[in-house]
């Protein structure tokens, strides 16, 4: 697989949804595959919360493969061999992209908590001025799990003419109340870290690892199913010896306090913040009478919605919903309940269902 | 896929109407609706091959069984709903059929016909009929509400459903003058286009 990572640079900067400007920014970019002669093979990868550039493969010196590589890949669901894949880290993001961890241009401070709001449509935005600097005029399609999705969703709404095909992947057109509590809870914890700072916490030197970690780990249960983690954890007591901290019991504590740890220390605790406000705020149809089908009048991508039984963070109602809305729009719109049984994370794991419909979607 | 109603459904159906099949197996029908006859369609299916062969045809198919309800399809309008040989399988089928009605200004829908000559004989014989309307063995069918021509009549009759149209197939599952001539004994299978009045 020919795979590149690049750090576009787009000094002309962007009008944000909020009004802010940035005037300058980055993004950081991992593609996949190759761009054919008629430029009609490009794909649009959008990543969730805790997501990068790095979807698939290993590059440079990546010490494991990318968040999708399960089904980015030569002959995967999204075969390299034939399409394209264009994958950036999201402006606000922490792994190369400008966001509050970059220095701001106007006063070569870090951004810190002055880093602006970035929304859905920002995203949307900077990713379509990623197009037309790669000199593509189309995405063959725009797809991507859980916030990812949300973007595949807003791109059609937002860019009609700029996206042929868009998979909208355990997803919903709105965070529901009970997305939007347990993001404030994760927030809350990070806010209360005393290394917090109200945000400023790298001007001071520290970081809130504690309240990152916390959020991340509630978190994490989200994006379990019930019947997932007592398949793989039961009430087994961890084994003493490779306990993470000697208050642990169970071998879900463990593991939690295993994945908490590695989060924080890779993770910007304002990204978090950022990443998780975005979400909150997304509800395209709040523009129009909160009638998604109107939100969804001049869409003229194909539109393929998929949810997972075992999902209850964005349940497959919530993609029903949007399919509904579609039909009603008289978009060419499918939809799919699959098995997978890892949760809400369902959507970054390949099986022979996910993949031969999105290879059928595709190729459509 | 031959389905017998293929040619029946393109006869009735006006260019570029707006289309909701019911059980729509592999997007065959809607396919061909599309092709010939400039439709939008959706088909609804719970099949997992069925929804796959749709994908490949470019056919927006929803996975759903059609068991659960219909009812988050109310706020939704089309021109017509193809119902072929699933109404006798659910669990209130006049109440599907008026709920169908409510979201699409026509539906086309089959029927099995239990008094159809042989169905009777089989019956008379001491033996649950088995024919090519009704090919599964009494332990192995879906079907739950079986009915003849008559009882379907009279259900139209008093639900108000308007017949604009009927045409009853033999054994063949193949349009028959013959059939025509008494549907309730000589026809396998009638198909229906219903509106509301």
């Amino acid at each position: 697989m020919k795979s590149h990572r690049e750090l576009h640079n787009f000094n002309s900067g962007i009008k944000l949804e909020s009004g802010e400007v940035l005037s300058t920014f980055d993004l950081m970019v991992d593609t996949y595959g190759e761009l054919n002669s008629d430029k009609s093979n490009a794909i649009l990868v959008c990543h969730a919360f805790s997501g990068s550039h790095h979807a698939a493969g290993k590059l440079d010196n990546d010490a494991k493969s990318g968040w999708w590589d399960e089904l980015i890949g030569p002959d995967k669901a999204i075969d390299t061999n034939k399409f394209f894949v264009v994958s950036p880290n999201n402006l606000g993001g922490c792994f190369g992209s400008t966001g509050p961890i970059s220095i701001c241009p106007e006063n070569n401070e870090v951004y810190g908590k002055n880093f602006p709001n970035i929304t859905v449509l920002d995203w949307v935005n900077s990713q379509e001025m990623l197009l037309s600097k790669l000199g593509i005029s189309s995405w063959a399609c725009v797809l991507g799990g859980s916030l990812g999705g949300m973007q595949a969703l807003q791109w059609t709404i937002t860019f009609p003419g700029k996206v042929k095909r868009a998979a909208v992947i355990a997803a919903a057109a709105k965070a529901s109340s009970q997305n939007i509590a347990l993001n404030e809870v994760g927030r809350e914890s990070i806010r209360h870290d005393t290394n917090f700072y109200g945000g400023d916490y790298l001007k001071n030197d520290t970081f809130p690892k504690d309240g990152l970690k916390t959020a991340r780990m509630l978190a994490h249960i989200t994006y379990l199913s019930e019947d997932n983690m007592n398949k793989r954890f039961g009430r087994k007591i961890q084994d003493i010896e490779s306990r993470v901290d000697e208050l642990v019991d169970y071998e879900v504590e463990n593991y939690l306090q295993y994945k908490g740890n590695k989060f924080s220390e890779a993770f910007d605790a304002n990204t978090y913040i950022l990443m998780t406000r975005a979400m909150d705020g997304f509800d395209p149809a709040k523009d129009f009478n909160n009638e998604l089908q109107e939100a969804l009048k001049n869409v003229t991508a194909k539109l393929l919605i998929i949810g997972f039984k075992s999902d209850w963070l964005f349940p497959p109602e919530r993609g029903k919903e949007m399919q509904i809305a579609a039909m009603q729009s008289g978009i060419n719109s499918s939809y799919l309940e699959l098995d997978g049984q890892q949760g809400h994370d369902s959507f970054l794991f390949t099986n022979e269902r996910y993949k031969k419909n999105l290879e059928a979607f595709l190729g459509s | 896929m031959n389905n017998p109603i293929t040619d029946i459904v393109k006869n009735w159906i006006q260019p570029s109407s707006n289309i909701i099949d019911f059980g729509c197996g592999d997007g065959s029908l809607l396919k061909e609706l599309r092709d010939q006859k400039q439709t939008v369609g959706y088909g609804i299916e719970i099949d997992p091959i069925g929804i796959a062969l749709c994908l490949d045809k470019n056919i927006s198919v929803i996975e759903k069984n059609i068991d659960d309800g219909i009812d988050e399809f109310s706020d939704c309008n089309f021109d017509v709903a193809i119902m072929a040989s699933s109404i006798q399988c659910l669990k209130e089928p006049n109440i599907a059929l008026g709920k169908i009605l409510n979201l699409s200004n026509k539906c086309i829908v089959t029927i099995p016909n239990l008094g159809y000559w042989r169905c009777r004989l089989a019956l008379m014989l001491g033996r649950m009929p088995v024919t090519p309307s009704l090919p599964s063995s009494w332990y192995g069918t879906e079907n739950i509400h079986l009915c003849t021509i008559k009882d379907f009549e009279d259900l139209c009759d008093a639900e108000g459903f308007i017949i604009e149209d009927s045409i009853h197939l033999n054994k063949e599952r193949k349009q028959s003058k013959i059939a025509a001539i008494a549907p309730n004994l000589l026809s396998s299978e009638g198909v229906y286009l219903l509106a509301r009045k």
